[in-house]
């Protein structure tokens, strides 16, 4: 066996993935005092249960993520089975075009709407309501600006991978239920969805990890209009440690947020693990444990 | 890979109601305009100035463009720092495509040629640490890379870019269908050995899974923000998503109280584009790539 052509992925893989993880369960043991670190158990992790401002933003990215997952998803599934439906001509171009934001930086994407969001920049927003303009960046609705500015991002890439899975179904299936009866719609919703269930799934987890790591569109935010520090939980852990110091705090806080979304992605790998009890075909059930296509890319 | 060809789907295909063709046409075209309009945007604003951007018609270019003056604005504009970062994100974005790539490639060639003890721990772990988000690594890296004396360093961000569990698991189902088994045989059989081998037989066969990983990592680093952002403190370094970020930050405050939209926005707009390019010419590697293992093959 060729040792050393793996060894440098080993190496990496130990010094900038296991080493952290395991620096940062022993930085979450400790409090710093005076330049000292003391040992102190479990008490940042008491402290992390007991903190509000933490599980605030917790449950706020959940909210986002149920709202904003379920959108783009159902956008981008649509997408898909429009373009691979008879209905439409210059499918090339539309997937091109939907496809496209997924090649603009986060952050570019979060200034570009951010600036859309002013209400003295963009007419639209004052379209809604002459005496009233919507401002997105007003609080309480930076949370809906956030949810478009992540679909228009992602929405073309999740359609890129739905089409992809879609255009892999055998034609003799659209053959055997148009003999049966079926409209383009019937098809598209009990032959087509179906056939590419285990790709939905996959594309729901990756999105809820994503959704739970929630930092750029608000960071950015954060200069343009009012959004507080623990505002979601990365930024609480980037602002803890960045503005506060407070690297020990900051690792507790991010060793709980790492278990939950790991628990949250397991949690619905095994809740949808059933084969669709509708579906006497035999299901393609394609292994795909994960295909993140963008490396150490945060939401 | 798919098991019908496009020209039997064409043949397929019923002839659709007309009303319903253009009813879906008309809404694809509303929804690709979502997609456009906002760079489109970007575009027009990249001739005006503050005044010109909230007095003009958002979508119209203005009858005086300053397009040039907003040019010579951004390269002389703290010393021309844009075109610093612009260096810093090609930079980094080739070192971690080109290096990241050929360590995931190696590691993927051993992980699916090779049968050997901890084969399967170490697939299980690439696995698992799909898993653990990037930013919960990112406080410890910060305090190991400091550490070591690496903080505001060019391999103080490269080097951790360069681990990429998915590009290694990318690699390894790649090759495990790419790559006949039968090649190392026979290659054995001529005396050579398995470095010569993967270098002079492996790598040409996998060439096209090379080109899709190496797009997707460039694309991935270019857009990446979080790890720079905690890896940096030096302005001279920070690649084009950190330093336009803080210029948003200072939008108002920074310099002689001119306002930056016109800067950022003809910032953002040159940000944007070498990606837009490299998006559309070679958009059938880089759609290969995130739809690996989630089409049946």
């Amino acid at each position: 066996m060729p040792i050393l052509l793996l060894a440098p992925f080993v190496v990496l893989f130990a010094v900038f993935f296991i080493f952290p993880v395991l620096y940062a369960l022993y930085l979450s043991l400790f409090v710093s005092h005076g330049g000292q670190n003391i040992f102190v158990g479990l008490q940042n992790y008491v402290q992390v249960f007991q903190d509000t401002a933490y599980w605030s933003g917790l449950l706020r990215v959940i909210l986002y993520g149920v709202i904003q997952v379920t959108i783009m998803l159902i956008v981008a599934l649509v997408l898909a089975l429009l373009l691979d439906s008879d209905y439409v001509k210059g499918k090339a171009m539309f997937r091109l075009i939907y496809f496209l934001p997924y090649a603009v930086p986060g952050v570019i994407a979060a200034i570009m709407w951010g600036f859309l969001y002013a209400p003295q920049l963009d007419p639209l927003m004052s379209l809604f309501s002459a005496k009233h303009p919507l401002n997105l960046l007003a609080q309480g609705h930076v949370l809906a600006g956030i949810i478009n500015m992540a679909t228009w991002e992602w929405a073309g890439y999740n359609m890129t991978i739905y089409f992809a899975s879609l255009t892999s179904i055998p034609v003799e299936l659209y053959e055997a239920a148009r003999l049966d009866g079926c409209s383009e719609v019937q098809t598209a919703i009990h032959v087509k969805v179906p056939m590419i269930r285990q790709t939905i799934i996959l594309t729901v987890v990756l999105s809820i990890i994503g959704s739970l790591q929630l930092f750029n569109e608000p960071f950015v935010l954060a200069s343009l209009t009012t959004i507080s520090a623990s505002y979601t939980p990365n930024m609480y852990i980037y602002n803890t440690a960045f503005s506060y110091g407070n690297f020990n705090y900051s690792a507790a806080m991010s060793v709980v947020l790492a278990v939950i979304t790991f628990v949250a992605s397991l949690f619905f790998l095994y809740m949808t693990s059933e084969p669709a009890p509708s579906n006497k075909k035999k299901v393609n059930r394609a292994e795909h444990p994960n295909m993140n296509g963008v490396p150490g890319e945060v939401r | 890979m798919i098991s019908t060809t496009n020209l039997q789907r064409e043949n397929h295909r019923r002839s659709a109601d007309p009303v319903k063709k253009t009813a879906t046409t008309i809404l694809l075209t509303l929804i690709a305009a979502y997609f456009l309009l906002p760079l489109y945007w970007l575009l027009v604003s990249t001739t005006k100035t503050t005044q010109q951007l909230f007095n003009t018609p958002m979508l119209l270019f203005p009858s005086h463009w300053n397009l040039l003056s907003n040019w010579h604005w951004l390269n002389s504009y703290q010393h021309g720092v844009f075109w610093r970062w612009a260096i810093n994100s090609v930079t980094y974005s080739l070192a971690a495509a080109v290096l990241g790539t050929l360590i995931s490639a190696m590691a993927g060639y051993v992980l699916s040629m090779y049968k050997f003890k901890g084969n399967k721990a170490i697939s299980t772990s690439i696995l698992g640490a799909l898993m653990v988000p990037a930013a919960a690594l990112a406080i410890p890296t910060f305090l190991l890379v400091k550490s070591i004396g690496l903080i505001n360093t060019y391999p103080g961000v490269i080097l951790p870019m360069l681990l990429n569990p998915f590009g290694v698991y990318f690699m390894t189902v790649y090759i495990r269908e790419a790559m006949p088994a039968e090649l190392l045989d026979s290659g054995r059989v001529d005396g050579a050995n398995d470095y010569w081998i993967f270098f002079r037989i492996g790598l040409p066969i996998i060439n096209p899974g090379l080109v899709t990983l190496f797009l997707i990592s460039f694309i991935g680093t270019w857009n990446n923000f979080f790890l720079p952002l905690v890896l940096l403190s030096k302005s001279q370094l920070y690649p084009l998503t950190v330093g336009l970020s803080i210029w948003v930050g200072n939008l108002n405050t920074a310099g002689t109280g001119m306002p930056l939209y016109p800067l950022i926005m003809i910032a953002s707009f040159l940000s944007v584009i070498p990606m837009l390019i490299l998006f559309g010419v070679l958009r059938k590697y880089i759609t290969s790539g995130i739809t690996m293992g989630s089409v049946k093959s």
